[in-house]
């Protein structure tokens, strides 16, 4: 039969670095626990009562490796894709011809994204776990 | 002067080339040997022993093989598991792992070197894991390049991630499955680089043994075909692809229904049924190109548009009809608890119990795998920026890996892998392009010209420190890895250990081999014991009894039926205890010395389990909760709890014990609470061995009385 299909205009083949942002979304969701989020789903912030009564705000759920609230989980895979980004900026300082102003601002960008991410990432994980690295 | 110190070693004295073979192999080699020595931790602690409970029952079945080889094994029908059902282990095991075994073991004993086949069994893991490095070297010098390949395979022996189910004591599907599968990659990755048939073919004997070995072979027959058809997609598709993946398909698929436990699936069931679309998809597109090749314009979009229609609905219609008429399996529910993640939990409540299929946490991705997190995205970034047919293959590989990861703790081991593999992309690529930035210090090659880019003048400060930083993150990762394991992954769950006592010194708790060996000496050849599901392996193959229910789990209605008998009264739970002709019952009690897993804080599953099927929809897990929704043992708990079964044959005669010196009698140590039924007598059943930290308890249901008062 004579099928007159066309492919519309407007769908083409996405670009790779389009997909790799398309990627990057997806790992800092999945890494922020949001499968466990839907499956268990824990409160965003948990809370305790102090001696007074009072009830305190509790950030990480403590002593358990795989137990966590919301809000810890997405703020530790944002910490994740930062750090990536920033090893993904820093190679970006190696092209050949750039302003100087440009190549100072990606090195500072760069490392702080890798310094912070990463040292923040070890409190968080001492935080959670009392004993990590000292028993 | 550390020039001319240097110049004393012959390594000065040779070329280049050989300079870097031998920096190659012993990186290689020494990568190896530290994947096998930090696998030792619960070795050198305690004893080498067997671990946790699945690797009882392959340890049972290997010295079965070995006693009895192989024709017994692959017809061996067990009657003592799953009594009165019985099992057929020939057909629904992975044989790949006991027969590694027992061949490694064979061939030693032909050498002279005689070693006990349970410390075959303890150190087989360790061994494949160094293979296993060796096997990421490989897989990344095809994806990437030999730099990249030694990093890799440095990150995979020691990354948590991996060695948590590879310690040495771990004998299980897993241990070999990881081996089995990189190499079957890399196989794979050989053969689509040079489309010739001699590595396609290997890539299908290395798929037989990956299916031989671990049901997550499914994940294999997946990927690939998803590789080819993003091929098709990008328009890489070429006639090396289609060599390779026509190869690699029908020879696998022939190869892996000769596992019994396989059998006709590859055929019938859905999850292999992507593989097959693909194998034709590639059947029209190779046919297109060649036509394109041959006939003109006209005539080549007239053929395709026919055949292009015919067989789409040609193909509708079979898979219609057969979808219809029930030939084609639909996903099973182990594998659709992967897609739709909330099934298992509203369904199926058995495989919802298992902790290790819970989703993940953030905090389990970052023990697992430190460092790699952070390089992940790196490494697609920059397979993203150079694509080529084999990087394709790893950012899938990489992205479908992440997901799965996600869903369930127990597949951080296959993400493991491949998170090196990126990592180490990553890490290479940043490492080179930074290095090359440092001035070189040794004056006797020529400056290269100067660049005419006066703006980069603190190359070389930049560089260093680029560099000292990422030293510095792989000597945490170093240290990170080594105390993981030390702490969390080396415990052999048979033999606990904590630091207690009046002088702070460590106490061994051997309970359970206690129990074990207790039965197996004082208890009658064909008694039967009944207890949860997770001792069924370690009660076969210590204590040499018959079960009701282990840990293969094939069977939810016995399972129920042994979980209503736990939450129902003495009387009830006698019924069905005679029904079932158990002699004995064993229970694992924590609350004298504070250990949690005991089968109290089981005990919800057994209530949701037992009221799942239809002989036991008298109960009701609310029943056991107090009237405001919590769990108690102690005085405020539900009436039905405290009567219960379970209840009354872990806390019998504990109200008359002092755990504590401030506490009453009777505390639990678990629940932290004084338990509020303590002076029952037991009528059915009678106390037949309690272990010395009352771990293990053990009790024999007498015989029905004789006047039938």
């Amino acid at each position: 039969p004579h099928l007159k299909l066309k492919k519309p205009s407007w769908v083409k083949q996405p670009s790779s670095m389009t997909m790799f942002a398309m990627v990057l979304l997806s790992y800092f969701l999945v890494t922020g626990g949001i499968i466990y989020d839907v499956i268990v789903e824990p409160p965003s912030i948990g809370s305790t009562t102090d001696e007074k009564g009072n009830s305190k705000p509790v950030a990480f759920m403590p002593y358990r490796v795989n137990g966590q609230y919301i809000m810890e989980g997405l703020a530790s895979s944002f910490l994740f894709s930062l750090g990536g980004l920033g090893f993904i900026i820093l190679d970006r300082t190696n092209v050949p011809v750039m302003p100087k102003l440009n190549r100072v601002l990606f090195f500072c960008v760069g490392f702080a994204a890798i310094i912070i991410s990463f040292f923040m990432c070890r409190v968080f994980m001492r935080m959670k776990l009392p004993g990590y690295l000292q028993a | 002067m550390a020039a001319s110190f240097l110049s004393y070693l012959p390594a000065s004295q040779m070329s280049h080339e050989k300079k870097s073979t031998l920096l190659t192999l012993m990186i290689l080699t020494i990568a190896a040997i530290l994947s096998f020595l930090i696998r030792l931790f619960s070795v050198l602690r305690f004893e080498s022993v067997i671990h946790e409970f699945d690797p009882y029952f392959n340890y049972r079945t290997t010295r079965f093989l070995v006693d009895n080889g192989y024709y017994d094994f692959h017809n061996w029908f067990d009657d003592r598991a799953w009594y009165p059902l019985g099992r057929i282990i020939g057909g629904t095991i992975y044989p790949g792992l006991m027969i590694t075994s027992t061949i490694l073991y064979n061939l030693l004993h032909s050498l002279n070197i005689t070693i006990d086949i349970r410390n075959v069994c303890v150190f087989l893991a360790p061994l494949f894991s160094s293979l296993t490095s060796i096997v990421t070297y490989h897989l990344t010098k095809e994806l990437w390049s030999t730099g990249a390949g030694l990093v890799a395979a440095s990150l995979i022996a020691i990354v948590p991630g991996y060695i948590s189910r590879s310690v040495a004591g771990s004998y299980d599907n897993e241990g070999i499955a990881i081996f089995c599968m990189l190499l079957t990659y890399t196989l794979w990755i050989k053969a689509v680089k040079r489309g010739s048939v001699a590595w396609a073919t290997a890539c299908a004997v290395a798929y037989f043994y990956m299916v031989s070995s671990w049901g997550g072979y499914v994940f294999l027959i997946n990927l690939i075909p998803m590789h080819v058809f993003a091929l098709i997609v990008t328009g890489r598709f070429n006639v090396k692809v289609y060599v390779s993946y026509c190869t690699v398909y029908c020879l696998g698929t022939v190869m892996s229904m000769q596992i019994p436990f396989v059998g006709f699936q590859p055929i019938q069931s859905s999850e292999h049924m992507a593989a097959f679309g693909v194998f034709g998809l590639c059947q029209i597109v190779g046919f297109y190109q060649y036509a394109a090749s041959k006939l003109s314009k006209e005539e080549l979009n007239l053929l395709s548009r026919f055949v292009i229609s015919a067989t789409v609905v040609v193909s509708l219609v079979v898979a219609m009809a057969l979808q219809l008429s029930g030939k084609i399996a639909p996903w099973t529910g182990r594998f659709y608890s992967l897609l739709d993640p909330s099934y298992a939990k509203n369904n199926i409540p058995i495989i919802a119990s298992v902790s290790e299929h819970q989703p993940t946490a953030w905090s389990s991705f970052y023990f697992d795998l430190q460092l790699l997190v952070f390089m992940f995205p790196v490494g697609l970034y920059h397979c993203f920026a150079n694509l080529t047919t084999e990087n394709i293959f790893i950012i899938l590989y990489g992205v479908t890996s992440i997901y799965f990861a996600g869903v369930m703790v127990r597949l951080m081991l296959v993400l493991a892998p491949v998170m090196c593999i990126l990592a180490s992309i990553g890490l290479n690529k940043t490492m080179t392009s930074f290095m090359k930035n440092l001035e070189s210090t040794n004056k006797e090659t020529p400056q290269p010209k100067k660049r005419a880019d006066n703006s980069y003048s603190v190359k070389n400060e930049v560089a260093m420190a680029v560099v000292a930083m990422i030293t510095l993150f792989l000597t945490t990762y170093v240290f990170h890895c080594t105390w993981v394991t030390s702490e969390a992954y080396s415990s052999p769950s048979i033999v606990l250990a904590a630091r207690g006592g009046s002088d702070g010194s460590r106490m061994i708790f051997d309970d359970f081999r206690e129990a074990y060996y207790w039965m197996r000496q004082n208890t009658e050849e064909d008694a039967k014991i009944m207890s949860w599901w997770d001792y069924g392996y370690q009660i076969t193959a210590m204590a040499n009894r018959t079960i009701l229910v282990d840990n293969n789990t094939w069977n939810n209605t016995h399972i129920s039926r042994v979980g209503q008998a736990m939450s129902s009264t003495e009387d009830k739970a006698y019924e069905i205890m005679q029904e079932l002709d158990v002699d004995y019952v064993l229970v694992i009690f924590g609350g004298m010395v504070g250990y949690s897993s005991d089968d109290i804080n089981k005990f919800l599953w057994m209530v949701r389990i037992g009221g799942s099927t239809d002989r036991g929809t008298h109960i009701h897990e609310k029943d056991y909760y107090t009237p405001s929704g919590e769990f108690r043992v102690d005085r405020e708990g539900s009436p039905t709890l405290l009567n219960c079964l379970m209840y009354k044959l872990c806390y019998y005669k504990f109200g008359n014990v002092y755990t504590d010196a401030n506490k009453p009698m009777g505390y639990d140590r678990v629940r932290n609470v004084e338990i509020g039924n303590k002076d029952f007598e037991l009528d059915v059943l009678e106390e037949a061995y309690t272990t010395q930290h009352w771990l293990v308890r053990i009790y024999k249901v007498k015989p029905m009385s004789n006047r039938g008062i």
